[in-house]
């Protein structure tokens, strides 16, 4: 099937790749275009402002006339462009795919739903319009010669963005960390979460933590936030410290190779989706964790 | 101002029943958490006017959750909003999001609305199209992922929160707007308003009444997420023991 990707990044072309027709990405300058340059067959360049969705999706409708597929980020502005262009195609739209693939002419895929708690098989002729699941699709897109192509376009959009604030961020990239160890409400106090911080230093992880850490205490920036609405992680080990295990938290953690839990409530549902759990104060164990741990570390 | 929300009557994920395979027939139905706050949010803006509940009954068999999804509208309007409809049809049970759409800004353009709120995913199936959907079918602009919202001289200007920074966008209204849990907090309604509420008129569409004509493009098959985990859990020994052998299996697993 041919494919559209837009806002397109390494994952993203190699899916469409994967789909066996041509392979265009829709880019925002000339910039982009040098940065597809041997992975898609075309590039398109529209010169729109990539922050506006109605605009960008404007652009996408108008370059998706003769491709089946249409790929898009798993980002914010990455669905709203989807739903958009999907009204306008009268396509489906399919979000966060784990998998994808063409058969009889039909694109398949599949997607967790229900809080996490099911994998829909889901099918839909084409056209169709796709995020992807960050981190489901690797391997490398061919190497293809690349024509590049601007996209005439006239539009303007009906949001102006008055001014954008950079949200409070340091160096955390759970997507990519081997271990997290991850806290929730069972810490008392901000102060407390120096314990994880020295645990996942003597450890060489980073740090995680659970919707309510993030969103209502605000003891944390929001790049540490875990779960449905916040980062999916797939590290070697998740230890996740005072957190009850919702299942809207663990639908971060699906792919995590081992999970261990410290928890001092042995009916806490987090030992259900634990591969080692302790019932205990954490007050009581982190601080032996940590002193253990960095001996034998040095 | 006339406030439309969209309430989705989702699947309550917490009570998913599970046999083989997923029994979304016997699950019961609840109002999709997000759509609280944009319930609230409804309710604080519509200053003298009214403010309405639309949804689309997706989960069948239709009459049984029919009559549910009218007791979870009652919620809605116990939260303070004045009327509700639902639009139940066969032809809509596990149909198309572009399907849903268009039925629920048919009601919209039915009804009249100066802005749509919405929540920004629902928790049922989580996908987050329905808010740009609704916005592409009217032909109004769509602000997505709403954590602040102020609307003065039918202009809207509304903080969106998106992954690394928050944009500050205007739009004029008529729009829809999707608004994320950070945006308020959601009232929990009063026996009074819930009594209130009883009284309140919930509506039943077709897709004849609304002049609607879908295709169905998609098919979904649903399996239970089975997660294999070892569920080792160490409950006896002081703190002391238990640290020890919670590294002890860690190093066995290699991740230490
Ligand atoms: C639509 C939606 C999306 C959501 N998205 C997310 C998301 O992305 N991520 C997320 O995390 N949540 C999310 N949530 C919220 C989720 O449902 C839970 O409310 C949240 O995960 C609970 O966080 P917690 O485990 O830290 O807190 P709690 O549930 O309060 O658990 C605290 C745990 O700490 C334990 N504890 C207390 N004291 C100690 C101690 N001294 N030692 C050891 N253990 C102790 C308690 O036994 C308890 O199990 C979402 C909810 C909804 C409705």
């Amino acid at each position: 099937m041919k494919a559209l990707v837009v806002y397109p990044n390494r994952e993203l072309l190699y899916a469409a790749s994967t789909l066996g027709g041509e392979v265009a990405a829709l880019v925002f300058s000339e910039r982009e275009a040098e940065a597809v340059k041997g992975v898609a067959h075309r590039a398109l360049v529209a010169e729109v402002d990539p922050r506006l969705p109605d605009a960008v999706a404007e652009a996408v409708v108008k370059a998706a006339q003769s491709y089946q597929v249409v790929l898009l980020p798993s980002t914010k502005n990455g669905k709203t462009v989807g739903g958009l262009v999907a009204q306008r195609l009268g396509a489906e739209f399919l979000t966060d795919v784990l998998s994808l693939r063409v058969e009889g002419g039909v694109l398949k895929a599949e997607r967790y739903v229900f809080g996490n708690k099911a994998v829909a098989a889901v099918e839909a002729a084409p056209p169709v319009v796709v995020t992807v699941a960050p981190g489901r699709f690797q391997g490398q897109p061919p190497a293809v010669q690349t024509a590049v192509e601007k996209v005439a376009l006239q539009v303007g959009s009906k949001m102006k963005i008055v001014s954008v604030e950079e949200k409070a961020r340091g160096a955390v990239k759970l997507e990519e960390a081997e271990i997290i160890v991850s806290v929730g409400r069972g810490f008392k106090k901000k102060e407390d979460l120096q314990m994880a911080f020295e645990l996942a230093r003597v450890l060489g992880g980073q740090v995680g933590c659970s919707r309510p850490i993030a969103a209502d205490l605000k003891w944390l920036p929001e790049e540490h936030w875990v779960g449905l609405s916040g980062k999916k992680v797939k590290p070697k080990l998740y230890l996740a410290i005072g957190i009850s295990g919702q299942p809207q938290h663990i639908a971060g953690i699906l792919d995590s190779r081992i999970i261990a839990a410290i928890n001092n409530d042995p009916s806490a549902p987090i030992f259900q989706n634990a591969d080692y759990g302790v019932v205990e104060d954490l007050y009581k164990i982190v601080p032996i964790l940590i002193n253990k741990l960095s001996k034998t570390k040095g | 101002m006339k406030v439309a929300v969209l309430v989705k009557t989702a699947l309550d994920t917490g009570q998913l029943r599970v046999r083989d395979t997923v029994a979304t027939e016997e699950t019961p139905l609840k109002i999709s958490d997000i759509d609280r706050n944009a319930i609230e949010e409804a309710v604080k803006q519509k200053g003298q006017d009214k403010a309405y509940a639309v949804t689309v009954l997706k989960w069948g068999p239709l009459q049984k959750k029919a009559q549910e999804a009218e007791n979870v509208l009652r919620e809605a309007l116990a939260m303070g909003l004045d009327e509700a409809y639902l639009v139940a049809d066969e032809r809509l049970l596990n149909a198309s999001h572009m399907a849903t759409a268009k039925a629920l800004a048919a009601v919209v353009k039915k009804v009249g609305a100066d802005i749509v709120l919405a929540g920004e995913a629902t928790v049922d199936n989580y996908t987050g199209q329905m808010p740009a959907r609704v916005a592409a079918e009217l032909g109004w602009p769509v602000v997505t992922y709403v954590r602040e919202l102020k609307v003065e001289g039918g202009r809207l200007i509304a903080r969106r929160d998106l992954e690394d920074h928050v944009e500050v966008v205007e739009v004029q209204l008529p729009a829809v707007v999707s608004v994320t849990r950070e945006i308020n907090q959601p009232r929990i309604p009063t026996l009074l308003a819930i009594r209130a509420a009883m009284k309140k008129p919930v509506n039943r569409l077709t897709l004849a009444d609304l002049g609607v004509e879908v295709a169905p493009r998609i098919a979904a098959a649903y399996k239970p997420l089975v997660i294999q985990r070892k569920k080792v859990v160490i409950k006896d020994g002081t703190p002391e023991e238990k640290a020890e052998k919670l590294i002890q299996y860690l190093r066995q697993e290699g991740v230490i």
